[in-house]
């Protein structure tokens, strides 16, 4: 058997210390860290070591863990205020945040801390010495604040059991687990053997070397033979990200669809994505708490005179296409408020407006952003899918065809369609596929037959089928995730380990 | 809505409703025990109370289909419009409602509805707000007028005491919240009786004296607001709910300011052409068919020639074109009946050039062993510049962020990828990740995309890429983004940079033969922001302007 240097080197320190973490087989300076494993796995393959992997979970502290040290549990909030004579789930509301109040009830239910009756609390004997009680849950998130720890750590300093780690992660990942590999290598009874009888220059190959081809001297021995069932380091080729790739599959089932893909700003004013589509200047969605505006830049140039005039009277009054419009007033400046585009459909409508001639077929995957609170299934930014086929003699049947089309070719079997509503379209809908494993029908968007009030003032003489999917709610599926997060952590370990089929 | 209540008021069994209720176009949200929540769009504030939901289902299901028809009885009530009430709330529009039986949940229905109406057609009482009295101690005729705030007192709906008007704006709870509707004037409408009694203080709150009870028979119904045609919309739906409860309607004249009868429930007519019905919708349903598609939907019609005429009940406030009515023919006929067909229209597909050149950056990186990351564009000044040591840059910046963290666009995509690395800082090494996608910055020299209407923002495509590694370093960076160049075939030269994000003097920008600006940065990064991200290897990355690279 041929023991290279640098093997020898570690299989020596091995003999010594019995055994040792790759940081600690380093420590000479002989052997770089990054390189320990790759030696280690090689003796190992010689048995002369043995590599044993471990697994540990590290806490971390989430953002949910940051506001809980800073403003307390929502269930302490509510017992402090109740302990204050502040009783009334009314009152309550008044003093604390609406969710805030709803998840502190729901701990209080859990834990046994205090029930409703007649719209009060009133707090069980555990629930009036809740407050007294010994923090352990602050303590480890006070731990966690400092530096990441290990589970038994966690447990060891804090003196409590799992089931309040696992309590921490369930609200809102105010902890966040994570498994840290780490190993430790260990020297056999055969590697004790060799190093106690000298390196031995056995006259079989181990390792390959070019010395060996030029001189021919691999003829005169023989090559040693591995054991090919023994487990070896694992290899992560680069990949795209799966969303990405789920999102190239939609690209090429469009394109195959005899579709084009075409891209917009993703800064629009106001015009663009609300009022060139119909949608009401007093519409709730282009109020400060749905939409996210712009400070810099604050406004943007609206277009020519003439459509911005167009689409103001079909707002005010219905235009000349015997609609009766929104009534009330229309004003500019709203218009030319700057918003991060609420849907891409934004993008397709300024395209239509340039491309008034049938026919067309094009679609548009892009981001689009809403004012939302971060949660499981709610990011303020997601891609949409935005696609419109404008021709002559359209109708609702041919957009039915479009989506089942579409939604069939991404392999899902079982469609149906139910009215749906949106300013813009008209008739509308909703298609729904069915996920077995859930035993339920998912919405995926929206759909319709852009209204004439849309379409008249763009000076487009056809029907246009329209669509707007969110398709977060799919990768989730497809990617079997339960929380939009991960897809933008970029678990890295998460990305290794999904394959590329999907 | 309570399961029951819907069975009886429908005549149907309950699992047959909710089974057909998302036909109708709805989102059965939960179902618990008795009680069933559902959903309905915002353009059918008639479906938002149990009256209204029954009377839908009720034709939609065929128990009885057509149009109902209200009867609006007779009376010598009167309302006085003041002139006055013009400049602050000018339309008023009211009805009596006799002989009804309230229990608890019905008045807590009522309530129900009067609130989504309040939201939903009055956008939270600032154009329609909606009050109902107990009639037994209100004396006709009605005054509405405006008066000095602080001329008038009443005792405001959960208080004890009498307040005036401008009291009420500070100190009640729904004066702080609604009374900012009407203090921009001078004088504030209120609704008295003949005696002077102060039913109302729109859109604020009403008096305690009128309050409705489970002994309440007999109602007053007063709706104002900005927008005639939305105040005759919530009084419609209001009146015809309570008429589903039994209620007989009472007409009210408006007299002074301007002079009419409300409710007015006579049914508008549309004529709606047959050919124009089967084109849009794509089938080609016969005249009975359609007939019966309207009359599930609750239309009253008649078949002439080729044209129908539908007469469209007076709770039903979304019409506004014809194409409404044929979306109603289509959720009649059954969305489930029509069959999906994709129409011959051509096209020709193509890509667009941002993702053709992703894809063969992405081929590149990915062939170099590098992961795909996707990040949000959402970000904060501290984490865009301050954490990598950057000087600010021109960033957009959101008006009304949700959170701190959310409150510019990223100028570049670098910080998002160290936070990565952060977040993976416990995953075996080495770990090599790179992200394409879209930046922005308020004004400067690039190129705008073709729909730009504005030279106030750049957004532009970055390639970004780091690794982190033991031993990660200068050269191994230069080499990585000269593949990149060479396989884009971009000829360029290479200078210092005096980028922060990396080591002194091991840093380099990437400037473009083509057009001499600063195309791309790369280098080692500094230990100070390896530091900041709890990262303890050393680490390189990169980050490239596409646009500039000649693919």
């Amino acid at each position: 058997m041929e023991i290279r240097s640098k093997e020898i080197e570690i299989l020596k320190l091995l003999y010594k210390i019995e055994e040792g973490r790759p940081s600690e087989l380093s420590s000479t300076g002989a052997v770089k860290e990054e390189a320990v494993m790759r030696i280690a796995f090689s003796l190992e393959e010689k048995d002369l070591a043995e590599v044993e992997k471990n697994i540990e979970t590290i806490y971390s502290l989430g953002e949910e863990g940051k506001i809980l040290l800073k403003k307390g549990f929502p269930e302490d909030r509510i017992i402090e205020l109740v302990s204050e004579d502040v009783k009334s789930i009314r009152e309550l509301s008044k003093n604390l945040p609406k969710d805030i109040l709803e998840i502190g009830l729901g701990w209080i239910k859990r834990k046994d801390l205090g029930y409703i009756e007649n719209g009060k609390i009133k707090l069980t004997d555990k629930g009036d010495e809740w407050l007294q009680r010994d923090r352990i849950d602050y303590r480890i998130l006070e731990l966690l604040e400092d530096t990441d720890m290990g589970k038994e750590e966690i447990l060891e300093r804090v003196g409590c059991d799992a089931e309040i780690l696992d309590e921490l992660k369930q609200r809102d990942q105010a902890i966040k687990e994570e498994e840290e590999t780490s190993y430790r290598i260990e020297i056999t009874e055969r590697g004790k053997e060799v190093i106690e009888e000298g390196i031995d220059e056995e006259n079989k190959i181990r390792d390959l070397t070019s010395e060996d081809i030029r001189s021919e001297r691999w003829k005169k021995k023989s090559f040693m033979e591995y054991d090919v069932t023994k487990p070896v380091s694992e290899k992560f080729p680069g990949k795209k990200h799966p969303y990405q790739h789920l999102m190239d599959e939609m690209r090429r089932v469009f394109r195959d669809m005899g579709f084009k893909e075409i891209k917009g700003d993703t800064i629009e004013s106001g015009f663009w994505n609300f009022d060139a589509l119909f949608q009401p200047q007093d519409h709730p969605a282009r109020e400060m708490q749905d939409t996210l505006y712009l400070n810099k830049p604050e406004v943007l140039e609206l277009p020519e005179e003439e459509l911005v005039e167009r689409v103001k009277k079909m707002h005010k009054e219905g235009g000349n296409i015997n609609s009766e419009g929104w009534g009330g007033e229309w004003n500019k400046e709203l218009a030319k408020m700057a918003v991060l585009r609420t849907h891409t459909t934004a993008t397709t409508i300024r395209y239509l407006w340039k491309n008034p001639n049938p026919p067309v077929k094009v679609f548009s995957i892009d981001r689009a952003y809403r004012r939302e609170t971060v949660d499981a299934t709610h990011l303020p930014q997601f891609y949409q899918l935005d696609g419109v086929v404008m021709d002559k003699d359209l109708s609702f049947k041919n957009l039915l065809g479009f989506l089942a089309e579409f939604y069939s070719r991404m392999g899902f079997e079982d469609i149906r369609f139910r009215p749906g509503y949106f300013p813009y379209t008209e008739p509308s809908v909703e298609p729904e596929v069915y996920i077995e494993d859930l035993n339920e029908w998912i919405e995926l968007g929206g759909a319709g037959v852009f209204r004439k009030e849309v379409t008249e003032p763009l000076g487009i003489d056809y029907p246009v089928l329209a669509w707007g999917l969110g398709i977060g709610r799919l990768a989730m599926i497809k990617l079997g995730l339960n929380d939009l997060r991960k897809l933008y952590e970029s678990d890295i370990d998460w990305l290794r380990r999904s394959p590329s089929c999907l | 809505m309570d399961v029951e209540e819907l069975e009886e008021m429908v005549g149907c069994n309950y699992e047959h409703i909710i089974e057909e209720i998302p036909m109708l176009g709805a989102e059965v949200e939960k179902v618990y025990g008795k009680t069933v929540e559902v959903e309905f769009f915002p353009n059918r504030p008639d479906l938002f109370s149990i009256e209204g939901t029954a009377r839908a289902m009720r034709k939609f299901m065929g128990v009885e289909t057509g149009i109902s028809n209200y009867e609006v009885n007779k009376s010598n009530f009167k309302l006085h419009v003041d002139e006055s009430v013009l400049d602050v709330r000018p339309y008023v529009h009211g009805a009596v409602v006799k002989d009804l039986k309230l229990d608890k949940s019905t008045i807590k229905s009522l309530m129900d509805l009067q609130e989504a109406l309040h939201w939903g057609i009055g956008r939270d009482r600032s154009k329609v707000s909606i009050g109902i009295h107990d009639i037994s101690s209100v004396n006709f005729p009605i005054d509405y007028r405006a008066v000095e705030p602080s001329s008038v007192s009443f005792v405001p709906l959960g208080r004890k005491e009498k307040m005036n008007l401008s009291e009420i704006a500070e100190e009640h709870d729904k004066g702080r919240e609604y009374a900012g509707i009407v203090k921009g004037h001078k004088r504030w409408p209120i609704i008295s009786d003949y005696n002077g009694e102060i039913l109302s203080f729109p859109p604020v709150i009403n008096g305690v004296q009128t309050t409705v009870t489970e002994d309440t028979e007999d109602v007053f119904i007063d709706v104002t607001g900005m927008d005639e045609r939305e105040v005759k919309k919530a009084l419609n739906i209001i009146v015809t709910a309570l008429s589903e409860r039994g209620g007989r309607i009472y007409e009210i004249e408006m007299k002074d300011a301007y002079d009419k009868h409300t409710p007015e429930l006579t049914p508008d007519k549309k004529k709606i052409s047959v050919d124009d019905v089967r084109n849009l919708i794509g089938v080609s349903a016969s005249f009975n068919e359609i007939e019966s598609s309207l009359e599930r939907m609750g239309y009253g019609v008649q078949i002439e020639n080729r044209s129908i005429n539908v007469e469209i009940p007076p709770y039903r406030v979304d019409i506004i074109h014809d194409w409404d009515i044929i979306e109603d023919v289509a959720i009649g006929y059954g969305y489930e009946k029509i069959e999906p067909e994709i129409s011959d229209t051509s096209g020709i597909g193509a890509a667009h050039s941002i993702e053709s050149k992703g894809s063969i950056l992405r081929e590149i990186m990915i062939g170099m062993g590098f992961q795909e990351v996707m990040t949000l564009t959402l970000t904060n000044k501290k984490s865009e510049y301050e954490v990598v040591g950057r000087k600010e840059k021109d960033s957009i910046e959101i008006k009304n962020p949700i959170t701190e963290e959310h409150t510019i666009m990223r100028t570049s995509l670098l910080p998002s990828l160290m936070k990565i690395l952060e977040m993976n800082r416990h995953r075996d090494l080495p770990q090599q990740i790179f992200e394409y996608g879209e930046t922005f910055q308020a004004s400067s020299n690039y190129e705008k995309s073709e729909h730009q209407t504005d030279k106030k923002i750049d957004e532009c495509y970055k390639l970004a890429a780091t690794s982190i590694k033991p031993d990660a370093n200068f050269s191994e960076v230069k080499s990585t983004i000269q593949a990149v160049m060479r396989e884009t075939g971009t000829e360029y030269n290479i200078e210092r940079s005096s980028d922060r994000i990396f080591i002194e003097g091991r840093r380099a920008n990437v400037v473009s033969n083509d057009s001499n600006n600063k195309i791309a940065v790369f280098g080692e990064i500094n230990p100070e922001v390896l530091t900041n991200f709890n990262l303890s290897h050393p680490a390189f990355a990169f980050e490239i302007q596409v646009d500039a690279l000649r693919i």
